[in-house]
């Protein structure tokens, strides 16, 4: 817990025209510090399922904006073309405590090649790459992304019914992740499975920080 | 839903209007880096609350649902309105005062205190049996 009260809650950024709203204009209450992780995956993973097997609120959905690289065979330029593509994006949350508040994002789009997750992913602790082992080649554009862009994350076999097909070496092998990077097998439906899986990525997320 | 606040609510179909027709053809800075995160929090402001009355549409119904805090992407699944076009009129009501906008500082949020608080939340999370895994 944070040690002592704070009528000004730590780590937001003062955005230009606060001084704005002073007075009578001061916000009615303190909103919490929002943290955010990210459950990506193939389509039909279980990513829905986890978030919601963890979130206190029914996952909603919202529509976000992400930047489709088109692979164009017949572009001279080596310039990838980007689009900016909408699609539909659900979340759940959950509250740590009265200051602290856990988002958790589910990343469209993985089945396609080629989306940018910048927009959703911006500032994540960390993520989960959802796995089944039936198709585990669904899985590599979010595991390369990841890698890329340097964020802690763990690989969480879907164990869909209580059995996974293939060996976590195997399913490790397979996916040519490197030796930092947890496998676990987890049950998406079951809250205390994904908590641990969470668990996990926010350990490595510290452990990364501490160094 | 009348004033917005927390309880499931189902995810219809997407409104009629055009989003950007809601915000006159502006658009948030979505791809640059600087657009406002999903998870930042706005909670209205006792001036925007007074002045609920005056405000129409999408800016009646954003300044009305946060009375409570909450994240622009929660506010937009809610008032079903298109996430970018929730950034633009956020934008709005904070420089008329009406709206508090709380963007997270990257540096802050991946603080070793507040992973550590996090950690050690998450950890009493109980499962579906009701065990915590600090517990086992």
């Amino acid at each position: 817990m944070a040690s002592g009260p704070s009528p000004t809650p730590e780590g937001y950024r003062v955005t230009p025209t606060e001084p704005l709203v002073r007075g009578g204009a001061a916000p009615t209450v303190r909103p919490p510090l929002p943290v955010k992780m990210v459950i990506a995956g193939g389509f039909g993973v279980g990513k829905t399922t986890a978030v919601g097997a963890i979130s206190e609120i029914e996952p909603l959905t919202t529509e976000a904006a992400v930047t489709e690289v088109a692979a164009g065979v017949d572009d001279l330029t080596h310039t990838p073309r980007k689009t900016t593509t909408t699609v539909a994006m659900d979340f759940g949350c959950l509250t740590v405590d009265p200051t602290l508040k856990l988002y958790l994002f589910g990343t469209p789009g993985q089945e396609r090649f080629g989306f940018m997750w910048d927009d959703i992913v911006e500032g994540a602790l960390g993520a989960l790459v959802v796995v089944d082992t039936r198709r585990l080649g669904d899985c590599y554009p979010a595991v390369d992304y990841f890698e890329h862009r340097g964020i802690p994350f763990a690989v969480a076999v879907n164990a869909f019914d209580g059995t996974v097909e293939h060996t976590l070496e195997e399913v490790r092998w397979a996916l040519d992740v490197s030796a930092g990077v947890p496998v676990v097998v987890f049950d998406a439906r079951e809250r205390g499975s994904v908590r641990d899986a969470l668990l996990v990525v926010l350990e490595l997320a510290l452990a990364r920080t501490e160094r | 839903m009348a004033d917005g606040i927390a309880g499931p609510d189902p995810v219809g179909p997407a409104p009629a209007v055009r989003p950007f027709l809601v915000t006159a053809g502006r658009v948030a800075d979505a791809g640059g880096g600087r657009a406002l995160p999903l998870e930042t929090q706005v909670v209205a402001t006792a001036a925007g609350l007074d002045a609920l009355g005056r405000l129409s549409f999408e800016r009646h119904d954003i300044v009305a649902a946060c009375r409570l805090p909450q994240s622009l992407a929660e506010l937009a699944a809610r008032l079903r309105l298109h996430l970018n076009v929730v950034r633009v009129l956020a934008e709005d009501l904070r420089e008329a005062g009406q709206l508090a906008v709380h963007v997270p500082d990257a540096e802050a949020t991946h603080d070793v205190s507040v992973l550590r608080r996090l950690i050690d939340g998450l950890r009493a999370v109980p499962d579906s049996r009701g065990v915590s895994s600090d517990t086992d």
